[in-house]
């Protein structure tokens, strides 16, 4: 009786500071924000109004939030689309086929994503301006001068750009976990439908991806929240959601507001919807990439 | 070991308990803390004790506030000045505004801070009565010396003007001068002067920055607004009033913007460039034309090339035969309501205003200290762009100068800005603009 208390009591020790740490800066912003959100405040001082829903009914009505949920799901989708198909190949050519210079590729793909975010941005910002940018040095050099333009201040490029700098710096890391799960696929599965005349394709499609398909769910969802989270952070060192709204994103618009316009209510309530968009893509994401569990 | 297993339970729980606490825990003063007054209280109106001030360092950049300083603490030996500043100080010292533990004096200049703002929030301390009584070493009432008056709220004082900006049009005089370009001084020599460089050097020659359109919409569209429809109308449409943004006057300023992009005078790189980017476009005469404040020289100081000479016109929007209209851009500084050493901060503010002052600003900063009759004759480090400035705004037959009663709200500012991109990339024409721009005010007003 007694060793079950002492067994209760050090799992209690163990967990319970966890849990509060969890609580203070986790659940309890959270919280906090959610409250925030029936207030008008600005964020400079301690006087708050309680509003009540106003600062949803704004953002209701607001011409700017459409807007920024289409730009994230544009890249949400085309990060997932190009990140896995890239790592996907990657991984593959690295863990299967294991070309010379393994070692070496698999730092290089890796490396944009030990690189601070500030850097990448500063770097990208070089590449794409418009004066003094590689890219259009690149173009100049080859004669396709009329393609040069400014490319994060050109309504039809600016988000693109935006796209490739997230994809360039996600597919590392998703290729060493594609890469792991393929290290761990027996040889003698490839073998056996080797034997019984299957294809390096079909092998792909019928053992490879089956019995990665765990780790591929989990990259996706994983690409999913840190995109609706975190893609704001590019956008505010590039373009600050320029030009006119072509790169804004939830999180950038909930950092101007709060931060330029200093309506922290308005932004909460934006915090808010972040929070439920995020929420439901995950667990329809969740829902379409649910499998049964393949075992040979 | 059930007593250690007790004794360690009990004490993991106070440490989390404790926690919530010091992290929740308000600003609270407490000695030794930074911004706290010590030292005993001044006595019989002495001024001493610790004095905390906040300024940000921007174009201005950060010499004058040192020189001020040194020369505030060898003036008042009683006080410590305690200094936080940088570019970015604003958004670091906001956590203590929010607690009530904010600085003595701030300088409301730059990003996370908002005169207006802090004013409705009751941060700033009433000086209405206090400065009235204010005299200069002359003897006269400091008032009487201001070239802009402070900020009014119904009829409170929370702010003394001290920088006194104009945003102007700026091109490199010298290059000019070679090539025989005409310095325009209405919007018809603009345009024309403006075609004259894009036929002679294929260059688009009007820059802007996109990352801040305000920027364009203070230096370019302000002083246009109070061309078309004096400073009544320039207000309206600072206060997003009903049908200002559509009105007639909005539109005929909004087709002279849309003649130039027409002629494709805009410089296509402008919406990707920040300010400092189309700054060295300037520099670069990768354009030559940016309309700016006083800082631009200041700023941009280590990347000037040689041969380059800082030219300045007012905004040339103005009809032909009208002088052309130029506003002041204001920078203020306040008291904190919560001060702790009040008496000490007025001493500062006070301080602030002398004609030394104003020379060390033009000197240090190159912009003008807002005071009348600042005689420069005696120092021969002030920028001559500030000299000639000085002379251009004092000349009535060639500018009009229309002070603003206050700043736009920057949620009318930003979406405002967004449709002056799509207006200048020749995504929409001036009737759209007047139209998206009269929504963005409706929904300005109904949010307020």
């Amino acid at each position: 009786m007694n060793q079950k208390r002492n067994r209760r009591m050090f799992v209690l020790f163990c967990t319970l500071p966890t849990l509060l740490l969890f609580c203070i800066f986790t659940i309890y912003p959270l919280f906090d924000g959610l409250y925030m959100s029936f207030f008008k405040w600005s964020g400079l001082s301690g006087r708050r109004t309680f509003i009540g829903l106003n600062n949803y009914l704004r953002l209701l009505k607001d011409p700017v939030i459409p807007r920024t949920i289409f730009n994230d799901y544009f890249l949400v989708a085309v990060k997932v689309i190009f990140i896995m198909a890239l790592a996907l190949l990657f991984a593959v050519v690295l863990a299967q086929l294991k070309p010379r210079g393994t070692a070496f590729y698999r730092f290089v793909y890796f490396f944009p994503n030990v690189m601070p975010v500030v850097t990448t941005a500063i770097l990208w910002t070089f590449i794409f301006s418009s004066n003094m940018g590689l890219l259009n040095a690149l173009l100049g050099a080859a004669g396709l001068d009329e393609l040069k333009r400014s490319w994060l201040g050109d309504l039809h490029t600016a988000l693109p750009c935006i796209a490739v700098v997230l994809i360039w710096a996600g597919v590392g890391l998703f290729m060493l976990m594609l890469m792991g799960a393929i290290s761990n696929i027996p040889r003698e599965l490839y073998e056996a439908a080797e034997i019984d005349g299957a294809g390096r394709w079909r092998q792909f499609c019928q053992i490879t991806i089956p019995l990665i398909w765990p780790q591929i769910k989990t990259s996706v969802v994983y690409i999913i929240t840190t995109t609706l989270n975190g893609s704001y952070v590019l956008v505010q060192l590039t373009t600050l959601g320029g030009p006119a709204n072509a790169t804004q994103v939830m999180g950038s618009y909930l950092y101007q507001q709060a931060f330029t316009n200093y309506n922290f209510g308005y932004a909460a309530a934006i915090g808010v919807m972040i929070l439920v968009l995020n929420l439901a893509t995950v667990l329809i994401a969740q829902l379409v990439l649910r499998r049964e569990k393949v075992e040979f | 070991m059930k007593k250690m297993h007790k004794r360690l339970f009990s004490l993991a729980l106070a440490i989390l308990m404790a926690l919530p606490l010091a992290g929740c825990g308000h600003g609270t003063s407490s000695s030794g803390t930074p911004g706290t007054d010590t030292s005993a209280p001044p006595k019989d109106g002495a001024v001493s004790g610790t004095l905390e001030i906040q300024y940000f360092v921007g174009g201005y950049g950060s010499d004058w506030w040192e020189w001020l300083v040194e020369a505030f603490e060898d003036e008042y030996p009683e006080v410590e000045v305690v200094v936080n500043a940088g570019s970015d100080i604003n958004e670091t010292m906001t956590t203590r505004w929010i607690s009530e533990n904010p600085p003595d004096l701030v300088y409301l200049d730059g990003p996370s801070v908002s005169e207006t703002t802090f004013v409705e929030d009751g941060q700033l301390l009433d000086l209405t009565d206090w400065y009235q009584n204010l005299t200069m070493e002359d003897g006269s009432l400091l008032k009487d010396n201001f070239l802009v008056d402070p900020s009014n709220y119904g009829g409170k004082v929370y702010a003394l003007p001290i920088i006194y900006d104009n945003r102007c049009v700026w091109y490199d005089a010298a290059e000019f001068a070679s090539r025989g370009w005409m310095v325009p001084s209405d919007f018809d020599s603009w345009i024309s002067v403006m075609k004259q460089i894009k036929s002679e050097t294929g260059v688009s020659p009007l820059g802007s920055t996109g990352v801040y359109p305000s920027v364009f919409m203070k230096g370019v569209m302000y002083p246009a607004f109070a061309d078309a429809g004096g400073k009544d109308f320039l207000m309206s449409v600072i206060d997003g009033e009903e049908g200002a943004w559509s009105s007639p006057e909005c539109l005929s300023v909004m087709k002279k913007l849309q003649e130039i992009v027409d002629a494709g005078l805009v410089d296509p790189n402008f919406a990707g460039e920040t300010h400092t980017e189309s700054q060295m476009s300037f520099l670069n005469h990768k354009n030559y034309f940016v309309a700016t404040g006083f800082w631009l020289p200041n700023e941009m100081k280590g990347s000037i090339p040689d041969g380059f000479e800082f030219g300045m016109i007012p905004t040339p929007m103005n009809d032909t035969g009208k002088p052309a209209c130029t506003i002041p851009d204001i920078k203020s500084v306040g008291i904190a309501q919560g001060a702790k050493n009040p008496a000490a901060a007025k001493a500062f503010l006070a301080f602030m205003f002398s004609p030394e002052s104003a020379v060390k600003m033009a000197e240090m900063a190159g912009t003008s200290l807002n005071l009348k009759n600042i005689d420069y004759s005696g120092s021969s480090s002030v920028p001559s762009y500030l000299l000639t400035a000085t002379e251009m705004l004092a000349d009535a037959s060639r500018c009009e100068i229309i002070s603003i009663d206050h700043a736009m709200s920057t949620d009318l500012q930003n979406p405002i800005g967004d449709v002056i991109n799509l207006l200048l990339m020749g995504e929409i024409d001036a009737e759209e603009f007047c139209r998206q721009a009269e929504d963005i005010a409706e929904f300005y007003r109904s949010n307020k």
